[in-house]
């Protein structure tokens, strides 16, 4: 029942944190700090190299090897530049949020777990900044503060692109937030804990990225979302909001802004290794093959590849994925993620109810099975019943206002096509806006 | 720590699922899920069968809640806790859930009656604007209206049954959001309705304040929120005093807002006149007798061994609030602000039976609850059917020669305002009489005697709105007479109630008597 | 308290990063004074006037602000019932399903009256 007792005696547990001296403490924190600043040095040199090679660029190739030395070169830059404080701000609330956006994307990382138990000048401990029965909730905490900053950011610049961009992306991050925390319950269910080592542990023999996969892609989409970034980029769409919430922001406190959102890339990978890719467990043949992967310093490399294999994943998305609108995106979480990640709770408890009580599982998979093609089957049945509605709307509106997208020789939006801003050329078009609008109303709907 | 925490997550031992009583806590869940299902309807149903729909469920929830109760008063071991000691089942529970029940299921004829048009078409939509203009014109209600119904019942079945202070809190926090939701959507005179929402939802949530740092600091003093326990530890004399009293204080300050007892009466005026009136009836029967069941079951079970403490306070707050609110109630021009002060007069009466803490208090408390509930269901009903261009026609002299114009409806109405006065053969007489009775039994003649003398102080008011009715001459353009089936329901079984239990008390008085005998269980 | 001892030392070691770097920059960067350059940025257009305390925005962001309250509460059940779940037995997971049938009744009259679209 406990996937606790499975886990060899080297694995570490709960049990294992809290009892490192003060120069070990202080040693961990120091090796985070320095890696998560390392880590937004390198990711944004490889972002900009991958994205180049991905659209026939070369991308910086300058200073240093390769180009490596960007990032740093980047940020002495920043420095070195004016540190702009419009007149209308909010001058505390400017300046704070910065930090309050830097610092909590620190503090998650934390509770990542790097490695097993290991010896370090003859102390036992494991590699990892320190484990809470509540972990993951700090790490959810974390991100909550963090949208603190972006909402502050925003409201304090008393500037529209900055107040939208910083509303857009605390409506987005909260819609994701929903969605994300439902992703982890499973987890959680299966794990029996909410401290990370201990998920780590429970994957001893199966990760749950293959046992719980709906809620790893769940998990995966959200962290998209939460990231603010492409496809999901919309607080920052410089095409509409020119920075978003940042965009009275300059020299270093900008550059706390990008530091905190890189280091939540950092996060939100490292937190998809824990909890769905066995964290820092070697893969499957390496593990059969060599039983000393999973010991001593050697899963520290296995955790880094996971992660960079994250990290490359979110750059490949940024290019190849054009930007979702923002009513689709807000959809997406409310109606599609949320009502999917609550089902499949239910679904996965009363699996694992029915197998704690005694009952066989393959019964249980035809039952789940029956069910769940039910489930589907009354779904499409609903949309089919549904959709000669929708189609026919479609058709009216196509009736109402024909474009021709080739007028003058140039691929061109029609200025007068009603979903435009809302405007509409006619005044028979007007007049049926107005008639949807009361009809609206009427319905309780507006 | 660590180990403690270890300890707490340490895999194995079961945690042993609660035994909830589902039988004897039945006319909550009922309710309750009547609610659920309203929303369902709402969500799913057209517009245009909504009504249809939702009136028809609500009644048979409270229906069904309250036959659920007759049977579960009907057996005789109907003195117990329910849900690992949430909730109590006993004799005043039943007695008031089933008022509240009977209560309410005469509100909702007030609530449903289409005739009458009470409530917004669109509560969302702004006073005056198009979008109402609209709505109004599409002849749209708010069917919305019938599960918030349903959500305050059923917190106000929670509240006086609740054993324990925090299923108290969440009572009366079920209770009173949907309340507080149900007061802004008068159909006339919308603002009036939305300030009274407001200014009642901001004091609600103060009192909702107090009367959770009293729960804190009690909480604090005996180290559990069980009624029981506080009593048990307030027995032994020990721990520190300051909490206690300060808890007592506290507590005691968010229910007399309930009651709207004087100082705590701000809300009630305001609130009763800007309210749609079915849902001043619903508050002025169904909330009262609710806060009240919770006032007797806190004083008489957690704060039993404490009279001397908190007596001297409740004796002045009963004093104050029988003066004020007679003597204000004379200044009065708006007939739903002088029943509020009316109803405030009455809270008074009642703290009387409170204060005495003897098993006579507790029934003649029951039994008053009961009459006047049905009194000002009836009397809030008659004022829904006087009515004129505006809505209802409010203020006191447009009442003039209504006796003229409609001696019925006058003559009912009258009739109500004479029982408010407790003349005898009606049901105040017999209300205030047990429970003046109760009091000078328990030695509190003192107030008996200031109670007395704000009933006269109080019929000066009642007699001059009689006088106003019969013995001026009719404005030309005066208000109609409007009745609709479901409000002459409504007001018959109120006069009927009223005229019973001013007739024929006993058989009421010995029910409420019986589900007294035992007092409250702990 | 030894658990959250490395978190408090993380915690401080960015606050005075964060806090340094930001006062850093002030002594780094140079200081030319130019009046467009402290206006609000809106593409070099003169900005729009700002009310005193940001004025109003859509409700649209307050109503997403109270689900996300709702739902996010759910969650906070959710979570210790999934990490004691196997100790609650079949009782735990019955009254989950009713605790999650009874806020998804809210999510459908939430979705039926159009409060998750944004148009």
């Amino acid at each position: 029942m406990s996937p606790l007792a499975a886990a060899p005696a080297a694995d570490p547990t709960l049990q294992d944190f809290g009892k490192d001296p003060w120069w070990l403490i202080g040693g961990k924190v120091l090796v985070i700090f320095v890696f998560l600043v390392l880590t937004v040095l390198i990711s944004m040199w490889v972002e900009r190299r991958v994205i180049g090679r991905m659209q026939l660029r070369v991308g910086p190739n300058r200073h240093g090897p390769f180009g490596l030395l960007q990032g740093l070169a980047d940020g002495v830059k920043l420095a070195l530049k004016e540190d702009i404080v419009p007149r209308q701000v909010d001058k505390v609330v400017f300046v704070l949020a910065p930090i309050l956006s830097a610092v909590p994307a620190f503090i998650s990382f934390i509770i990542i777990p790097f490695g097993p138990n290991v010896s370090v000048f003859g102390h036992q401990t494991a590699l990892q900044g320190t484990d809470l029965p509540v972990a993951v909730l700090l790490v959810l905490a974390m991100s909550s503060i963090g949208v603190y900053g972006i909402v502050l950011a925003g409201w304090s610049s008393m500037s529209p692109y900055s107040l939208l961009g910083g509303l857009r992306s605390s409506a987005q991050v909260i819609s994701y937030e929903i969605a994300m925390g439902l992703s982890f319950v499973a987890v959680f269910l299966f794990a029996g804990s909410m401290s990370t080592s201990d998920i780590v542990a429970a994957q001893h023999d199966t990760w749950f990225a293959v046992l719980l996969f709906p809620s790893f892609v769940v998990y995966v989409i959200t962290m998209m979302g939460e990231s603010n970034r492409i496809p999901f980029d919309l607080p920052e769409g410089e095409g509409e909001l020119v920075g978003g919430f940042h965009t009275e922001y300059s020299s270093l406190k900008f550059a706390m802004f990008f530091l905190a959102e890189y280091i939540n890339l950092a996060t939100l990978s490292a937190l998809a290794t824990t909890l769905f890719l066995g964290g820092w467990r070697a893969p499957a043949p390496i593990s059969t093959v060599w039983a000393g992967a999973n010991s001593g310093w050697w899963p520290v490399l296995w955790f880094m590849v996971k992660l960079w294999l994250f990290i490359f994943f979110f750059i490949w998305l940024r290019g190849s994925l054009p930007r979702v609108r923002y009513d689709q995106l807000m959809k997406l979480g409310w109606k599609i993620l949320m009502p999917f990640s609550l089902g499949w709770i239910l679904l996965v408890a009363a699996i694992r109810a029915f197998k704690n009580e005694g009952y066989d599982m393959q019964q249980i998979t035809i039952v789940t099975v029956v069910v769940a093609a039910a489930i589907l089957g009354g779904t499409i049945l609903w949309e089919m019943l549904r959709g000669g509605e929708g189609e026919e709307g479609a058709a009216a509106e196509a009736g109402a206002a024909p474009a021709d997208p080739f007028a003058g020789g140039f691929p061109v939006p029609p200025l007068d096509a009603p979903h435009y801003h809302g405007r509409t050329a006619g005044t028979g078009a007007r007049a049926a806006t107005i008639g949807t609008r009361s009809e609206e109303v009427t319905r309780g709907t507006h | 720590m660590t180990s403690h925490v270890s300890a707490a997550l340490a895999p194995g031992g079961d945690i042993p699922a609660p035994h909830i009583e589902y039988g004897q806590i039945m006319p909550i869940l009922l309710v309750l899920g009547v609610a659920v299902a309203g929303v369902l309807v709402e969500a799913f149903v057209g517009r245009t069968w909504r009504y249809t729909v939702q009136v028809p469920l609500a009644f048979l929830g409270l229906a069904g809640g309250f036959a659920w109760t007759i049977v579960l008063g009907l057996r005789d071991e109907t003195h117990a806790v329910a849900a690992e000691g949430a909730l109590g089942v006993d004799g005043p529970t039943l007695f008031l859930q089933g008022t509240i029940l009977i209560l309410a299921l005469v509100s909702l004829l007030l609530i449903a009656d289409r005739g009458t048009g009470s409530f917004a078409a669109q509560a969302a939509a702004l006073p005056g604007s198009e979008a109402e203009q609209r709505t109004t014109a599409a002849g749209i209600i708010q069917t919305e209206v019938f599960p918030l119904l349903m959500f305050a019942v059923g917190g106000m079945l929670i509240f006086p049954a609740s054993n324990d202070l925090l299923t108290m809190f969440v009572g009366l926090e079920v209770m009173s959001l949907p309340l507080y939701l149900l007061c802004g959507l008068a159909r006339r005179r919308r603002l009036l309705s939305q300030e009274a929402a407001v200014k009642y939802f901001l004091l609600g949530s103060f009192s909702s304040a107090f009367f959770l740092y009293g729960i804190a600091l009690l909480y604090g003093y005996a180290g559990s929120v069980k009624l029981g326990d506080i009593a048990a530890e307030a027995g032994r004399d020990a721990g520190s005093e300051t909490l206690l009293l300060g808890g007592i204080a506290l507590l005691a300050l968010g229910l007399l807002f309930k009651l709207g007892a004087v100082p705590f009466h701000m809300w009630k005026p305001d609130v009763y006149q800007g309210a749609p009136t079915p849902i001043t009836a619903l508050m002025a029967s169904c909330t009262l007798v609710s806060a009240f069941g919770a006032m007797l079951r806190v004083f008489f079970v957690a704060f039993e061994n404490l009279t001397w403490e908190w007596r001297p306070a409740m004796w002045g707050v009963s004093i104050i609030t029988m003066i004020a609110g007679a003597v204000i109630a004379i200044t009065q021009t708006d007939i739903k602000r002088m029943l509020a002060y009316s109803s405030i007069a009455h809270a008074g009466f009642l703290l009387t039976g409170v204060i005495a803490t003897s098993r006579e208090g507790l029934s003649s408390t029951l039994f008053y609850l009961a009459a006047y509930g049905f009194t000002t269901v009836g009397a809030f009903a008659v004022v829904t059917t006087v009515r004129d261009a505006g809505g209802e026609a409010g203020h006191l002299s447009r009442w003039a020669g209504l006796g003229k114009r409609s001696p019925l409806i006058a003559g009912v109405f009258a009739f109500f305002l004479l029982a408010f006065a407790g003349i005898p053969l009606t049901s105040g007489f017999t209300g205030k009489f047990a429970v003046f009775k109760a009091a000078v039994e328990a030695d509190a003649t003192p107030l008996v005697v200031v109670g007395v003398i704000s009933s006269a102080i109080a019929a000066f008011f009642y007699v001059r709105v009689i006088v106003v009715m019969f013995f001026s001459e009719p404005e030309a353009d005066g208000p109609t007479v409007v009745v609709s089936p479901a409000t002459a329901a409504a007001v018959v079984l109120g006069l009927a109630a009223t005229v019973v239990l001013g007739v024929l008390p006993q058989p009421v008085l010995d029910l409420a008597g019986h589900a007294a005998t035992q007092m409250f269980v702990r | 308290m030894d658990l959250y001892v490395p978190i408090i030392v993380l915690g401080v070691l960015a606050f005075a990063f964060a806090a340094g770097s930001v006062a850093m920059a002030a002594v780094t960067g140079p200081k030319r004074w130019n009046r467009a350059k402290l206006e609000a940025y809106e593409c070099g257009i003169e900005p729009t006037p700002q009310p005193v305390g940001g004025g109003r925005f859509p409700i649209k962001y307050y109503l997403t602000a109270m689900l996300f309250i709702v739902f996010d509460i759910e969650i906070i059940f959710l979570y210790p019932w999934a990490v004691a779940f196997d100790r609650l037995g079949i009782f735990g997971l019955v009254e989950m399903v009713l605790f999650i049938l009874t806020v998804l009744v809210a999510y459908a009259y939430i979705w039926r009256r159009g409060g998750l679209e944004w148009d």
